[in-house]
């Protein structure tokens, strides 16, 4: 983990990847069914640091303009999740969920609907998943679409507390034989850790007493 | 045979069987034991697998006989299927959680189950394993099956921990792509080697992208057909932290994508700056000492042209073979009319010996330093500092002019010579008062005298007539000398240093010493009687102790006492601080004592400086310490002061 | 007699996925299409919809307010919410209304379910 200090122990830690790895692969097979085309996940990377690093990391890691559609939620925790593609990827993603047969005029003409709907489709899956595990109800904005660098898509809109903790996430995927690459990333606001952990807490308990 | 007999054979036939049975017991199990052994030692081996099945919908769990042996189980019954807690089964403790967790997260619909984690061993040592597994959904992405296999791990752990030492040690970074995916797999030294932040997964622009435009790429694009060893490959990076460049340089290997069809290309990098700049460095000396040498002459010239100061180069007879402009600037004299000439001839005409024997030195010794006046355009002179170095054939020459300072010089020592001057009239005028006043006595005694002597001879009385011609001509004497003296010390004369005796010096001046403090004062002096000679002007010393006496005189208004000593001081260096000795020296040193009423702290400071006086307006010109500090220095030696209110002065100054 | 089935969705690829489904599965069914809860009502004021298909996250009136709304003038219609959003407490809302829930992204397997109930329905209705 980088940065901030760190408050969840390795199982917790554990246990919150373990939650985002269940709602990030039903967001996979969400987007299989709409691809029709195997979709491979990184392991997913999981961090607390600052508002402000948050931007840079990401900045770091791309260097072409970016498109995202972004999401807010709240409820018992609230942040932003973002899936986010290069540029040039977007296009192909549209094609990809328009299907082979439509027409490049067709795709270019609602390129930023198929945006919007496919970032609907993945993060409501992925979020609402996650919300479950954590049996919180999460409140779901509609997506939108920006478009920018790094710190452009995770300034907040509100009160930019650069310092601000949040959570992290971070899940590569790709999509093998149409050269689509991008990523998830949720910023979670943190504040309160101790929160967050009596809701792991309750997962961890919920899950492990029916294994086994 | 009896019966007897028959049964006792079909005992012995028992036991024989039971024998036999039992040896063949013990056997079998040996054998299993063996079987055993080999199956642990194969476990043992690298790379054994052991695979699972979970079915999630009727809670069974059945695993092969390697997954049954790495958990310790009885592989029959896990063929058969047993209770999914036995998943479980001989995790390490620590462990244990962690697993359930990651298999929790599979019967909640996640995809991947990936964990390393220890299983206990017979023996009750641990050993590491990977767990890999998939979940198999229904239609309606329902969790069904639950699969993977398992794989002894602890050479590798090893190893893993060995690279990580290495990698960090070494900064080498490792790196995996997946051909046609558009990310790599990194390691952390990776990342901190090229300045990224530490993660696991990069996209592949961006790793790229820190390269150098002309050099390849990190990952190639352009891939083989068959898996084979890649090259090693030099390239330059920008640090995506500190924006510097360095050198890395990468190689690898092609290898078969089990998982994918494809090839994954496997490769390390490593940071080898160091090694290419030295490489860089000895290429641009050799490319620069040629730049260089180029640079120098250019400078050179530069400083030829723009000196303010007179350079040029002779031949050994001081002929000018090249002069620079500064020639023309103080002598105003055209290059080209310098040329050819010898130095001498364009001296002064009061000079030119002196330039001749100037050059001539520097012939002889190699180099020579003489000021001359050399004579410009206009027939004035003009002063010049030279010095000269000879090489070889010819001579360098650089000259500064400095008329300018010489007449300050000048200035300095006639001002100097009107100051000692000017003192010696004030010394006068301090003693007139005094000596008007002793003159007085010597002409009324003489006067005096002639009186008497012409009533006597009016009267025709002769005796005693001789004895008062004789007073009134060592009161004449006594004038005169007293004259003389006065005379000698308002006489200009520069400092001139000659062996004196002091002691006689000191003596001498008794008279000059009564008759200008008065009666009210005492006075003592004491010369030692082995008073050494000094080295010093006697005129100025005299100067000084006579200053000096009057101050006493002064700071004594209502009387004390005045005493006036010498003493031999052997000093070496370092014995006296302020005093700049090389080596030893021998020192006369004269104290000058008074009774009275001493000096305070702010004026002790100031008491050398010229003009400094405490007493009122038309009393001294102030200058009298300042000459006697000036005096003492020249004399080689120093003056000390000490003082304190109401305890009167002590001033010793020392002469070599 | 033919059915109509309404799909209600801000998002234009999502009408078209769902009509392509809905169009594999029964198409002798006409389709109309709104963008939002308001045309819905719109349409449903001013002509005979016999199936409604709704998605619960659009601007203004969500599916579900929109089906509760529906539930109260049509209390046979056979409705379905279709979303991404499979939390609990939304899945337990939609069987509140007696709508089903269809889980985002639409494939012809998840829908035949629902669009087979619903055809049943109307045939035991009309009867």
């Amino acid at each position: 983990m980088t940065g901030a200090t760190i408050s969840l122990d390795e199982l917790e830690r554990d246990a919150l990847t373990e939650v985002v790895n269940i709602g990030v692969s039903r967001a996979a097979s969400s987007l299989r069914k709409m691809v029709k085309r195997q979709v491979l996940l990184s392991v997913p990377s999981v961090e607390i640091v600052t508002q402000a690093a948050a931007a840079s990391l990401i900045g770091q890691r791309e260097s072409e303009n970016l498109v995202a559609v972004k999401q807010e939620f709240e409820g018992a925790f609230s942040g932003r999740a973002l899936l986010i593609f290069p540029e040039t990827k977007s296009l192909e993603l549209a094609r990809a969920v328009m299907g082979d047969e439509a027409t490049d005029d067709q795709v270019l003409e609602i390129e930023s609907e198929a945006l919007a709907e496919t970032g609907n489709v993945i993060l409501n899956n992925c979020l609402g998943t996650m919300a479950n595990m954590l049996k919180q109800s999460l409140k779901m904005s509609l997506p939108e679409i920006i478009r920018g660098n790094g710190e452009h898509l995770f300034a907040r809109t509100s009160d930019a507390n650069k310092s601000a903790l949040v959570l992290f996430l971070y899940i590569n995927f790709s999509v093998q034989d149409r050269n689509i690459r991008g990523y998830i990333a949720m910023l979670m606001d943190l504040p309160s850790m101790a929160a967050l952990k009596i809701l792991i807490a309750g997962f961890i308990d919920r899950v492990t007493e029916d294994v086994g | 045979m009896s019966e007897v007999g028959r049964s006792d054979r079909i005992e012995d036939d028992g036991i024989e069987l039971r024998d036999r049975l039992s040896a063949e017991f013990s056997r079998l199990k040996s054998d299993i034991r063996d079987a055993e052994q080999r199956l642990h030692l194969t476990l043992d081996a690298a790379g054994a697998t052991g695979t699972w099945e979970w079915d999630i919908t009727n809670k069974i769990l059945i695993g092969d006989a390697r997954f049954a042996a790495l958990t310790l189980q009885d592989p029959t019954e896990l063929a058969r299927g047993v209770s999914t807690s036995k998943f479980f089964a001989n995790i390490a403790a620590e462990d244990q959680k962690r697993v359930r967790l990651a298999v929790a997260g599979i019967l909640a619909g996640a995809e991947m189950f990936s964990k390393d984690y220890r299983l206990l061993k017979g023996d009750g040592t641990m050993r590491w394993v990977h767990a890999k597994g998939r979940a198999i959904l229904s239609e309606n992405d329902e969790p069904l099956k639950f699969v993977g296999d398992l794989v002894d791990i602890t050479e590798q752990k090893r190893i893993q921990e060995q690279l990580r030492i290495a990698q960090s040690a070494g900064a080498i970074g490792t790196f995996e792509h997946a051909t046609g995916f558009g990310t790599v797999t990194v390691s952390e030294q990776f990342c901190q080697l090229l300045g990224l932040h530490p993660t696991r997964i990069l996209p592949v622009s961006t790793v790229n992208q820190l390269v150098h435009q002309d050099d390849r790429p990190i990952i190639e694009p352009i891939l083989p057909e068959e898996p084979k060893p890649d090259s090693n490959i030099e390239f330059r990076i920008t640090r995506a932290d500190t924006g510097e460049q360095r050198w890395l340089s990468r190689r690898g290997e092609y290898v078969r994508d089990l998982s994918a069809p494809g090839l994954r290309y496997i490769g390390v990098a490593y940071d080898v700056t160091a090694s290419k700049l030295n490489e860089e460095r000895l290429r641009r000396l050799n490319e620069g000492l040629s730049e260089s040498v180029k640079e120098r002459t250019r400078d050179r010239d530069r400083i030829w042209q723009n000196s303010r100061d007179m350079l040029a180069v002779t031949d050994t007879g001081g002929r000018i073979l090249d002069a620079n402009p500064a020639w023309t600037g103080v002598l105003n004299i055209e290059i080209s009319d310098l040329l050819g000439k010898r130095v001498s001839e364009l001296a002064w005409l009061d000079d030119a010996g002196l330039v001749a024997a100037g050059f001539a030195n520097a012939n002889l010794e190699g180099g020579a330093a003489f000021d001359s006046r050399m004579e410009h355009v206009d027939g004035t002179p003009r002063w010049v500092s030279w010095t000269a170095s000879r090489e070889a054939d010819a001579i360098y020459l650089y000259g500064r002019h400095i008329t300018v300072e010489k007449e300050q010089e000048t200035a300095l020592r006639e001002a100097e010579a009107q100051l000692r001057q000017s003192q010696k009239m004030e010394a006068v005028g301090q003693l007139t008062g005094g000596i008007a006043h002793d003159f007085n006595n010597m002409l009324t005694g003489i006067m005096g005298a002639l009186d008497i002597i012409k009533r006597r001879l009016a009267a025709g009385r002769l005796e005693g007539v001789d004895r008062f011609m004789d007073a009134a001509t060592v009161s004449a004497q006594r004038a005169a000398g007293l004259t003389h003296r006065l005379l000698a010390f308002s006489r200009r004369q520069p400092l001139d240093r000659k062996p004196t005796d002091v002691r006689q010096l000191i003596l001498g001046m008794r008279e000059l010493f009564d008759r200008s403090l008065g009666e009210q004062l005492r006075l003592l002096v004491q010369p030692s009687p082995d008073c050494w000679a000094a080295m010093t002007d006697a005129n100025q010393l005299e100067n000084a102790l006579l200053n000096l006496a009057i101050n006493a005189r002064d700071a004594m208004p209502g009387g004390g006492q005045l005493s006036i000593e010498t003493h031999n001081l052997a000093l070496v260096e370092g014995d006296v601080p302020g005093l700049n000795i090389q080596g030893k020296l021998d020192f006369v040193a004269i104290k000058v004592r008074d009774t009275g009423v001493g000096m305070s702290a702010d004026v002790l400071e100031k008491v050398f400086e010229p003009f400094f006086t405490t007493k009122p307006i038309g009393q001294g010109t102030g200058l009298g310490l300042s000459m006697v500090y000036g005096f003492a220095q020249q004399s080689g030696g120093a003056v000390k002061i000490r003082s304190k209110p109401g305890q009167g002065t002590e001033i010793p100054v020392s002469a070599a | 007699m033919t059915v109509t089935i309404m799909i209600v969705d801000d998002s234009k690829l999502a009408r078209i996925v769902a009509g392509k489904a809905i169009g594999a599965l029964r198409p002798d069914w006409v389709r109309v299409e709104a963008s939002n809860a308001q045309e819905a009502l719109q349409l449903v004021s001013e002509q005979q919809i016999d199936v409604a298909v709704l998605d619960f996250n659009m601007p203004g009136q969500d599916g579900l307010e929109l089906a509760a709304d529906l539930r109260k003038s049509y209390p046979n219609m056979p409705i379905a919410i279709i979303t991404a959003n499979i939390q609990d407490e939304v899945i337990s809302r939609a069987r509140a209304v007696n709508a089903t829930f269809v889980n985002k992204p639409l494939t012809e397997d998840g829908m035949s379910g629902f669009l087979e109930g619903a055809a049943l329905r109307l045939k035991q209705a009309r009867r």
